[in-house]
C-alpha cells in the first residue's frame, strides 16, 4: 500500500460515502439478480413468449417468422435463439444449471445421449402425442421414445441413406451406370466388394474413401447396435451386428478398394478429383456434393445401397420440463412437423421429411439435373420406407470410439485384424465399466 | 500483501482504514473467484464424481484417478504430447535464435522481416490447421506432390503415427518461431555493445562471440522461451483437433493431454473423467515448473552469490 496515514486523500468524507452508496447499490443488484434467478428456469418472464432454441438450417426461417408473430391456435407467440458453436455443451449447461433453459429446443441425432437425463423434458405422450404418430416414420418415431416408454423428442427431419456414385468412373471400369442395375450388381455387401475390386483393376479408382464408412453405414442400417432397448450389452456378439459390420469394412479395407482418406478437406478432394467413385451417405450429402465438386454436374447418381438402406442424421424437438406452456409447445411442434410444413423446410433448408405424406409434394420428386436428370429423392423416399426400427443406446459411442479407431488402425497401418478387434472390445468393455454399466 | 510492522500488528484497523483501496481491487479478485477459483474447486469435486453434465452425480472417490493411472490412452496421450513438445521446442527456438541474430544485423527493411516473422503468431490457427491439412495431405497434398516430382517415396503425414507427430510439430514451429524470434531480439538489444567491443578488442571471432558473450548473456531469455514453450506444449491442443479431429488421428498418434481431456468430457460427457485428466495434467505442469523453478533459482543463484564475494 502505497498511502501514508496522515496524507490519505481517501479520508475525504464526501467521497466515503459516495463510495458506501455504490456498494450498498451493488450489493442490491446483485441479490436482485440471484432472487431473479431462483424465480423462473426459463428465458423470459414474458407468459406469452416461448423461447425456441435451434442451429443455423435447422428449420426453415419462413415457419419460424409465422411463429414469431404467433403460435397457430395459442395466444402465444415465439422468441428464436439461433445458438451457434457447441449446441449440447450449451442445452446441457442450462439444464444442470436450471437457469436459461428455453421452452422449446432442437435436438440432433444424438438425442440418446439425453436418455439417462429423460425427465428433464415433457412426456408429448401426455399432450396427445399418440394421435400424430402414424403421420410420421415408424422407426423416426422409435427414435424419439425413451427406454421407459416416454415420447421426448419429437421426429423433425431424417436422413434415409443410399450409395452415390460416378456414372463416368463406373462405366469407364465396365460396371453398370444405371441406378437399377448397380443397384442389382451390388446387391449384397460380398457383391459390391466385387465390384469395388472390378473398378480398382479396370482403373485404379477407389470405390469409397475409407472403410468407417462401411462399418457406420451397415450399422445405422441395422435393426439392432450395441445394446438392447433392455441395456444388455451386444456388441461383443460373434454374430452381431457390429461383429458383421466390422468384417465387411475390415474385408474392404484389405481388398484395397477404400481410399484411406480420413480427413473432410481430403474426401472432398478425393471426390473432386475422381480418385473416389462413390459414397454411401444420407440424402443431405446430395446438397453438399453440388457445392463441394459443382463440376462435375451430370456425372453423379444415386442407387440403393448394398444390403439394406438405413438413417444417418436427423434431428428431434423437446419440450423442456421448465417450459411455461406445454401444450402451446406441443402445438407448434406438430405444426412445425406437419407434412405441409415439412415441405417447406425442404424447400428452403432442403432437410427431408419425417412425415412420408410430405413425400406425395411434386417438389419432393423432380428430376435432378446434378444427378443426370434422376429423381433421387424418389430412391430416398423408398429407401426412407425401408429403414429398420433399431434402438441407439446413450452408450452405443462409447463403444463405436474404439472399433472406428482400431478399423482406422486396419487400414491405414495394416494392423492384424483380430488383434484390432480385441483392443477395440476391451477398450469398450473399459469405458463401460468405468462408468459403471457392465460388471 | 501488505507487510509493513503496522499492518501485521492492527489488522482488524487496517481493513477499517483502507478498505476503499480494497474496494478499489476487488473486481478482480472478485472475477477471480466466480470464473477462476470457483471451477478450479468445481472440478475437483467433479474428478469424485461420476457425471454425465445434467443428471445426477455419483460419487465415485478416487476411481477416476485409479483408472487414469492405468488407462494406456491417457499414458499415450502423455507421451505423444512430450514427443511433439520435445520434436517442436528445439527446432523452433534454435531457428528463433538464428532468424533474432540475423534480425540484430544491420540489414535493409528490417521492419518488415520482423512483421512477416510475427505474422504466423496472430495467424487464426484454425484457418492454419487447414491450410496443413492439405498441405500435407498423403493423397492430395503439396508436399507428396513435391517428393513424387523428385522421385522419393511419399510420407503419410496424416495417417502414419511419425508423419502425424512431425505435422503437428510442423504447425507448432511455424506459428512461435517468429514470436520466439522477437523475444530473443529484445534480448539481444538489451546486451551492451560495450561487451561486444571488449570481444573483439581481445580478438575473438563471430563464432566465438557468438557462444561466449551471446549466448550466455542470453541466458535468461532462452530460459524464459524455454518455460513459455513448455507451458504451451503441454496445452497443446487447436492443432491437433482441427488438423485430426476429436479422437486425435489414426492410433491416436496426435492425441495429447488437452485433446484426451476434451474428447471425454465433450464427446463423450464422461465429466469426471474430463476433470481427472485435468488434475493430473496440472501435476506434471507442477513438476515441470517446479524443474523450471529450480534451473532459474540456481542460475540466478550461483550469480548473486558471486557479486557479493
Amino acid at each position: 500500500m502505497l498511502n501514508d496515514e496522515s496524507g490519505n486523500p481517501m479520508d475525504d468524507l464526501s467521497r466515503r460515502r459516495f463510495m458506501s452508496v455504490t456498494m450498498a447499490v451493488a450489493g442490491l443488484a446483485a441479490t436482485g439478480a440471484l432472487v431473479g434467478c431462483s424465480r423462473t428456469e426459463s428465458i423470459s418472464t414474458d407468459p406469452n413468449l416461448l423461447t425456441l432454441w435451434y442451429w443455423n438450417r435447422s428449420i426453415s426461417e419462413k415457419l419460424l417468422d409465422s411463429a414469431r408473430r404467433s403460435i397457430t391456435g395459442t395466444p402465444r407467440r415465439l422468441r428464436t435463439d439461433l445458438i451457434g458453436g457447441d449446441f449440447d455443451v450449451k442445452l446441457r449447461t442450462s439444464l444442470a444449471g436450471r437457469a436459461y433453459v428455453p421452452d422449446i429446443t432442437g435436438l440432433n441425432s444424438n438425442v440418446a445421449l439425453y436418455f439417462p437425463s429423460e425427465d428433464q423434458f415433457v412426456d408429448m405422450n401426455e399432450l396427445g402425442a399418440q394421435e400424430h404418430k402414424a403421420d410420421y416414420l415408424p422407426w423416426k418415431w422409435q427414435f424419439g421414445v425413451t427406454p421407459t416408454d416416454r415420447m421426448c423428442f419429437w421426429p423433425m427431419d431424417t436422413g434415409p441413406t443410399a450409395q452415390f456414385y460416378r456414372t463416368d468412373l463406373f462405366a469407364a471400369a465396365s460396371l453398370p451406370r444405371d441406378p437399377d442395375e448397380v443397384a442389382a450388381t451390388t446387391d449384397t455387401w460380398p457383391a459390391w466388394l466385387e465390384a469395388g475390386k472390378k473398378l480398382k483393376r479396370n482403373s485404379g479408382v477407389s470405390l469409397l474413401a475409407n472403410a468407417s464408412i462401411v462399418y457406420s453405414q451397415i450399422v445405422n442400417a441395422s435393426a439392432e447396435r450395441y445394446f438392447s432397448p433392455a441395456g444388455r450389452a451386444l456388441f461383443q456378439d460373434p454374430g452381431g451386428t457390429i461383429r458383421r459390420a466390422w468384417d465387411v469394412a475390415v474385408a474392404a479395407a484389405q481388398a484395397g478398394i477404400t481410399a484411406k482418406v480420413l480427413t473432410p478437406a481430403e474426401q472432398n478432394s478425393a471426390w473432386v478429383s475422381g480418385k473416389v467413385a462413390s459414397h454411401i451417405e444420407a440424402v443431405w450429402w446430395g446438397p453438399i456434393l453440388k457445392s463441394t465438386a459443382p463440376n462435375s454436374s451430370g456425372k453423379w447418381a444415386v442407387a440403393h445401397q448394398p444390403g439394406a438402406p438405413g438413417n444417418s442424421g436427423g434431428s428431434f424437438l423437446a419440450i423442456p420440463k421448465s417450459c411455461k406452456d406445454p401444450k402451446a409447445a406441443f402445438d407448434f411442434i406438430t405444426w412445425l412437423t406437419s407434412p405441409e410444413a415439412q415441405i417447406q423446410t425442404y424447400e428452403d433448408v432442403q432437410l427431408f421429411p419425417s412425415a412420408p405424406k410430405a413425400f406425395e409434394s411434386p417438389q419432393l420428386s423432380s428430376p435432378d439435373k446434378f444427378f443426370g436428370g434422376q429423381d433421387v429423392l424418389g430412391v430416398f423416399q423408398e429407401s426412407a420406407k425401408e429403414v429398420p426400427i433399431t434402438f441407439i443406446s446413450p452408450y452405443d459411442s462409447q463403444v463405436s470410439e474404439g472399433v472406428l479407431k482400431e478399423l482406422t488402425n486396419v487400414e491405414t497401418q495394416g494392423k492384424d485384424p483380430d488383434r484390432a478387434w480385441a483392443d477395440a472390445m476391451n477398450q469398450g468393455i473399459r469405458q463401460l465399466e468405468k462408468r459403471g454399466l457392465m460388471k | 500483501m501488505t507487510t509493513s510492522p503496522l499492518t501485521t500488528r492492527r489488522p482488524v484497523s487496517a481493513l477499517k482504514r483502507y478498505w476503499p483501496q480494497y474496494l478499489a481491487i476487488s473486481p478482480f479478485y472478485i472475477l477471480f473467484l466466480v470464473f477462476g477459483l470457483f471451477p478450479i474447486v468445481f472440478s475437483l469435486y467433479i474428478s469424485l464424481h461420476d457425471w454425465d453434465g445434467i443428471g445426477t452425480m455419483k460419487w465415485v472417490g478416487l476411481a477416476q484417478f485409479q483408472y487414469l493411472l492405468v488407462d494406456p490412452r491417457f499414458w499415450n496421450a502423455v507421451s505423444n504430447t512430450f514427443i511433439i513438445w520435445f520434436m517442436s521446442t528445439i527446432p523452433m527456438l534454435f531457428f528463433a535464435l538464428v532468424i533474432a541474430v540475423l534480425l540484430h544485423q544491420n540489414i535493409r527493411s528490417k521492419g518488415f522481416y520482423r512483421v512477416a516473422y510475427f505474422m504466423p503468431n496472430v495467424t487464426s490457427m484454425v484457418a492454419m490447421a487447414l491450410v496443413f491439412g492439405s498441405v500435407f495431405s498423403d493423397t492430395f497434398g503439396i508436399v507428396n506432390s513435391a517428393l513424387k516430382s523428385l522421385s522419393l517415396d511419399t510420407v503419410p503425414w496424416l495417417t502414419s503415427d511419425w508423419g502425424i507427430k512431425t505435422t503437428i510439430a510442423v504447425m507448432v514451429i511455424w506459428r512461435f518461431t517468429g514470436y520466439n524470434a522477437i523475444i530473443f531480439l529484445a534480448g539481444l538489444q538489451a546486451i551492451s555493445s560495450d561487451v561486444y567491443d571488449a570481444a573483439k578488442m581481445d580478438g575473438a571471432g563471430t563464432a566465438r562471440i557468438f557462444a561466449q558473450v551471446t549466448i550466455p548473456m542470453l541466458r535468461p531469455v532462452i530460459l524464459f522461451t524455454v518455460i513459455t514453450s513448455t507451458i504451451g506444449g503441454l496445452s497443446l491442443f487447436t492443432e491437433p483437433q482441427v488438423l485430426l479431429g476429436n479422437t486425435g488421428g489414426p492410433n491416436e498418434s496426435g492425441m495429447t493431454i488437452v485433446l484426451y481431456q476434451y474428447n471425454q468430457a465433450f464427446t463423450q460427457f464422461d465429466f469426471g473423467y474430463g476433470s481427472a485428466i485435468g488434475w493430473a495434467l496440472f501435476v506434471i505442469a507442477a513438476l515441470f515448473a517446479a524443474i523450471n523453478w529450480r534451473l532459474v533459482s540456481e542460475r540466478t543463484g550461483t550469480k548473486k552469490w558471486g557479486r557479493t564475494k
